[in-house]
């Protein structure tokens, strides 16, 4: 008894702290905080610069943007003159190389960073003079050295080759394109030979037009005061000189009449990138700009409940996260809503899309989805406020684009002020439902599927830098396709005829082969054993260092494949029966051979010419993968084949040159093999061919 | 050349001595239930971070049921008893605030950021998740498959994503570093609700939980709050019980506890129950949660592992892996400056000599990954075209060979300790930032003031220091030498 009372004392004592609270209630607001943007400080140098500063004492740093007046310029046959400037500011001065500029910027802890358009410094405020000549160097003195502008059009090179694999950056030129198709900035893309016409001489005389103070803004944020700013502003930057900033007006892009349908292929895509986009007749500072952020971010400006998220993802689960983007500048504005979708879902995401823009231009959002996104964008302006670059930024927005002085004082009056019927009607007046440009990347499959959407039924076929690409055309061939495989295995043999080509090639009842197969950039050396029998029997074996890591063996009816994995085990398939079908079409000593017993089982595309020569071009098919094959019109040679690889969603172009052809049992094979897989180059050198030696039948065994 | 080294020399001095002017002013306290909390006035933006750190990373996972902590992050947007599934995320847009939640081998960090009135409403958020988060099949299979998108779209589909799990795994044969945060699917396939719960009732307790917040608040206002919606969870098991009598039947209950559930109060559970209910409260309230830690200690490596994973890349590439002191070490903070002169910005020597004059790499880096325990340090370098991945890995070894076998010079020395100068300021630079940093120093180390003493801790290490665990550290026998080729290598 006594225990039990000790405990109830203890319990109330334990208890004694936890008062009543309903957990269920939620909790209100307080009162709303006073959101106060500080005005920055701005003051004028007597070249034309303009300073903008706003003081932050938190932490001891301090940083400077150096921002050019200029509007873009057009560049022509030199489209990406000045990405790659900005890419090559930091490469050196006429008084530091590159390797002095690093390790100097490096020592003090401070980044650096610069564009076309601008240079950035950030730093602690201990180190801002050391710093500012940095800064200061290379806005006076880039010298864009000779062996640096090697390197970096060395690494344009390769970023150019994944722009081609790469249907995000594919949708993006495509959509400049046709947005801005005539003489606008953004419509100028950087391609292989744009790039090549690009020449140091030409960085070196934008950068002089570029980099001038006249018209050019200082910002400076951070850790000092006006005075301190004043003096560095006018000791750093008050003798640089320059010329007049570039003034142009461009059009504000290009409306299709009705909605238009542009292709842009990716092979063996298994999705869709589709992005559906319209200029828009909007700079900054339109009245109507407050309520288009507001329309955007409830039509698919980020987060989940938005229109696009709701419909395209959560309710039909076509793709991961659909979003639209709003764009307004000086030179060119524009709405884009884009997401990628499987194949087989791509007609029905963009009658999705279309369905949201025209539902948007009809009916009044809920009160709902309004509150949540206004709430969800004054917040993150409200966020946005703690970074000091916020406010400076603010400042120069007001006088690049001639704002209001109060605009962003009052922004958060004017956004929570934007109803149901404001997002309405802009909607209606900016909202072009049934004349957007849709772009679509991806696999020809669904060329057919989405026809319907154009206005006028013809869809535009761009390429990866979104200029107008007809698919491959070939010339055509006066030729029967069937002739030029005979034609083919009459060379190989040096026969007169395919009779005796036929017979010649007969005579070859197995064959073993050694091949070194060389991976450039790979640490190892492969061996690559290769046997065949009559009629169609195939072994292949790879091995590396004496050791088999991958194995192929097909016996006419079956077939399997033993590879190794990670762990040193095997992993072993079975041939299906569609691959055992497709092996038979091909499989045997000379491939062609067997392609010739059913003429449906290729297809001759046509003529085309490859360095200066002129091939037939023969296409087969084998599952989902296809192969073209060239023969060359004078030799009936093959010397050239690309094959498009697809295993479930690996898809892969592997091309392959055959040189260096030698006579075994009076029948030609290419000794030489060199293969292009993405950008690795593989080269495989024959190191023996024997023929008719006795191969023991256990090594064609599938088991 | 001699103007510029007077420059530099004359940017050196002072580095520590002005360090420090300002600190981050703190309060902190313990609550009865053990939960921590910390608490920094900022009043510069109307904003404030909220934040809950646990203690419980992938480390603290049963080997067979690995990617529970990262998975839990994921469940804890869920909802929970007071707030609908699908709405977490709702209260937080729908009031201006932003969120997000991250985990590393050793915590899970949760995070809502609000204009500053709203700090009650964060609070509240927390502390549901906390209490009485949905831990229930059905969030569990709609996580599962988004834990798995994430895993498809971070590690599966990104260019060598995949080499951080493939390094810990051949680094570590005991210690549960050897798998990473994301775990292996097959576990989460194989749970089931009941390991799931048993996860969120030892981890999730305030016991484990550190309460960091930072911002436009009054701390008094700040501390009456926390004792609302924090002090009035009881400490010990009884917050498990508690949780029992949501989730379990009466059947369960009975047999769990020889008690019915008709002895609590169901709106008011630890304050309106019977006598006693409240008598078993209290027992369940003194039963401690027992945290389980782990306190394997990996044997060194006594080889050098060489290794190839294919991948969907391009380019080759080279990882070379370490054993590396725990992140309270001296050792640690050496080998962070080291990794800081081999990796630290365009003039550090990986990127210098390999990338920009040899030109034998697109990129060569290095991590010092800081853990509780021993880890991981990393050096590696991804091929340029057509150069053989191994005359890159012998580049890289040669830069390693120098920093064992040369003193890096006075100057990178000081570059190092300027670009940690910098660093900190920087981090510390958000209330975001700053509340992340104060729980980190307390869960870590023990001491939030730490945060104010980041920068003195490398004053007394040297550059003989660095030679020493460049060599103690970055042994050739004792690696992980890890190759990624592309897949087509494999197959053709």
């Amino acid at each position: 008894m006594k225990k039990l009372i000790t405990s109830i004392a203890f319990v109330y004592s334990a208890l004694i702290a936890f008062g009543q609270i309903d957990r269920s209630q939620v909790p209100e607001p307080g009162p709303a905080p006073e959101i106060n943007i500080a005005d920055p400080e701005i003051f004028n140098l007597d070249n034309g610069m303009k300073v903008i500063l706003s003081s932050n004492h938190d932490i001891p740093k301090v940083s400077f943007n150096l921002v050019m007046g200029s509007d873009p310029r057009l560049e022509g046959n030199k489209a990406g003159l000045a990405e790659f400037m900005g890419d090559m500011l930091l490469a050196g001065t006429s008084n530091r190389s590159k390797d002095e500029l690093d390790q100097e910027k490096d020592f003090i802890g401070a980044s650096l960073g610069a564009s076309s358009s601008n240079i950035y410094l950030s730093c602690l405020t201990k180190h801002m003079d050391k710093g500012l000549d940095l800064m200061t160097d290379v806005m006076k003195n880039a010298n864009f050295p000779e062996d640096e502008f090697k390197r970096i059009k060395k690494q344009y090179e390769s970023n150019l080759l994944s722009v081609k694999t790469n249907p995000n950056e594919m949708a993006k030129n495509a959509m400049y394109k046709a947005i801005f198709p005539d003489k606008h900035p953004y419509g100028e893309i950087m391609t292989e030979s744009s790039l090549e016409n690009i020449k140091r001489q030409d960085l070196v005389k934008f950068f002089k037009e570029q980099f001038t103070p006249a018209g050019s803004y200082l910002v400076i944020v951070g850790d000092i005061e006006r005075e301190k700013a004043e003096k560095i502003a006018n000791n750093q930057f008050g003798d640089w000189e320059g010329g007049v900033p570039f003034e142009e007006e461009y059009s504000m892009g290009y409306k299709p009449k009705g909605n238009r349908v542009i292709f842009v292929e990716k092979q063996g895509a298994v999705q869709s990138v589709i992005n559906v986009a319209f200029p828009l007749d909007m700079t900054p500072g339109h009245p109507d700009q407050i309520k288009m952020r507001v329309l955007n971010k409830l039509f698919g400006g980020g987060g989940f409940g938005t229109r696009l998220m709701q419909n395209l993802r959560e309710d039909k689960a076509y793709t991961y996260g659909a979003y639209s983007r709003l764009n307004v500048n000086r030179e060119g504005s524009w709405l884009s809503a884009s997401g990628s979708f499987r194949n087989e879902v791509t007609d029905s995401a963009i009658t999705e899309f279309l369905y949201e823009f025209q539902r948007i231009t009809e009916a009044k959002v809920n009160d709902e989805e309004l509150t949540l996104n206004k709430a969800s964008l004054s917040g993150s302006f409200a966020r946005n406020l703690e970074s000091p670059r916020t406010i400076a930024n603010f400042a120069l927005n007001i006088f690049r684009n001639n704002l209001p002085s109060d605009y962003y004082q009052t922004y958060l009056k004017k956004l929570n002020a934007v109803d149901k019927n404001d997002v309405l009607k802009t909607a209606q007046e900016h909202f072009t439902p049934n004349n957007l440009n849709i772009i679509v990347v991806g696999n020809t499959e669904v060329l057919d599927k989405i026809k319907q959407f154009d206005a006028d039924g013809e869809i535009e076929i761009f390429d990866a830098f979104g200029n107008p690409s007809k698919q491959k055309e070939y010339r055509a061939a006066d030729i029967a396709p069937q002739k030029v495989l005979e034609e083919h295995l009459i060379a190989i043999t040096e026969s007169r005829n395919i009779r005796q080509a036929k017979r010649r090639i007969g005579r070859i009842e197995t064959l073993k082969k050694t091949v070194e197969v060389e991976p450039k950039g790979s640490p190892m050396t492969m061996t690559a054993k290769q046997y065949f029998a009559e009629p169609n029997k195939e072994f292949s074996s790879m091995q590396v260092s004496g050791m088999e890591v991958q194995k192929q063996v097909f016996n006419g009816e079956k077939g399997i494949s033993i590879s190794m994995n990670r762990t040193g085990g095997k992993d072993t398939t079975y041939f299906t029966d569609e691959k055992i079908q497709d092996k038979k079409k091909t499989a045997g000593i000379i491939p062609e051979l067997g392609l010739m017993k059913d003429t449906s089982n290729f297809t001759l595309l046509g003529l085309d010419s490859l360095n200066g020569n002129d091939y037939y071009v023969i296409q087969y098919t084998q599952g989902e993968s296809s192969t073209r094959a060239f023969y060359n019109t004078s030799t009936f040679m093959k010397e050239h084949t690309e094959k498009v690889e697809v295993n479930g969603e690996d898809v892969q172009t592997i091309s392959a040159k055959y040189k260096d052809f030698h006579k075994h049992k009076r029948v030609l094979f290419a000794h030489k093999i060199t293969q292009i897989i993405g950008s690795t180059t593989i080269e495989s050198t024959v190191k023996s061919i024997e023929v008719n030696v006795d191969i023991e039948d256990d090594k064609f065994k599938v088991e | 050349m001699k103007r510029i080294f007077l420059a530099l020399l004359t940017i050196s001095c002072g580095f520590l001595a002005q360090a420090q002017e300002r600190k981050i002013d703190f309060v902190e306290y313990d609550l009865d239930n053990g939960m921590h909390v910390i608490l920094h006035e900022d009043k510069s933006t109307p904003i404030v971070a909220v934040s809950i750190m646990y203690h419980v990373g992938s480390k603290n996972e049963n080997p067979d049921r690995t990617g529970f902590a990262h998975f839990f992050e994921h469940l804890m947007f869920e909802g929970s008893q007071n707030i609908d599934r699908g709405e977490y995320d709702k209260y937080v847009e729908r009031n201006g605030g932003t969120l997000n939640a991250n985990t590393s081998q050793d915590r899970t960090y949760y995070y809502e950021i609000f204009p500053s009135n709203q700090l009650e409403l964060g609070l509240w958020l927390e502390s549901e998740r906390l209490l009485h988060a949905k831990v229930d099949k059905t969030g569990i299979e709609t996580q599962r498959e988004v834990v798995k998108e994430e895993k498809r779209q971070r590690v599966d589909n990104q260019p060598y994503g995949s080499f951080m799990a493939e390094m810990f795994d051949r680094l570590f044969e005991k210690h549960p570093y050897s798998w990473t945060p994301i775990g292996y699917m097959e576990h989460l396939d194989a749970a089931q609700e009941k390991d799931y719960v048993d996860f969120y009732r030892t981890f999730y307790v305030p016991s484990n939980a550190t309460l960091s917040i930072a911002g436009d608040i009054d701390i008094e206002e700040t501390k009456k709050m926390i004792d609302k919606y924090y002090s009035t969870i009881p400490k010990g098991q009884a917050i498990n019980l508690y949780r029992d009598f949501l989730s379990l039947s009466e059947d369960e209950f009975q047999e769990k506890y020889n008690h019915s559930k008709a002895l609590f109060d169901e709106d008011q559970f630890f304050t309106n129950s019977s006598d006693k209910g409240k008598v078993l409260i209290a027992k369940y309230a003194n039963k401690e949660v027992e945290i389980p830690r782990p306190s394997i200690e990996e044997p060194a490596l006594e080889k050098e592992v060489i290794d190839t994973v294919y991948d969907d890349i391009q380019l080759p590439a080279v990882f070379l892996g370490y054993h590396s002191p725990a992140q309270d070490s001296e050792d640690a903070k050496a080998l962070q400056m080291l990794n800081t002169i081999l990796s630290g910005g365009t003039s550090a020597r990986l990127n210098k000599e390999i990338v920009e004059d040899q030109q034998l790499a697109v990129s060569a880096f290095s991590f010092a990954f800081p853990l509780e325990d021993p880890g991981m340090a990393t050096i590696a370098g991804i091929a340029a075209k057509d150069v053989p991945v191994d005359s890159l890995r012998m580049a890289i070894d040669k830069e390693i060979e120098k920093v064992q076998t040369e003193l890096v010079s006075e100057m990178e020395f000081t570059k190092v300790k300027n670009q940690f100068e910098n660093r900190f300021y920087s981090s510390n630079s958000s209330v975001a930032g700053k509340a992340e940093s104060l729980a980190n120093n307390y869960v870590y180390f023990n001491n939030t003031n730490r945060v104010n003493e980041e920068l003195k801790q490398y004053e007394d290490i040297t550059r003989e220091d660095l030679q020493r665990v460049a060599k103690k550290y970055l042994k050739k026998d004792a690696r992980v030498v890890l190759y990624y080729l592309p897949k087509d290598k494999k197959n053709k």
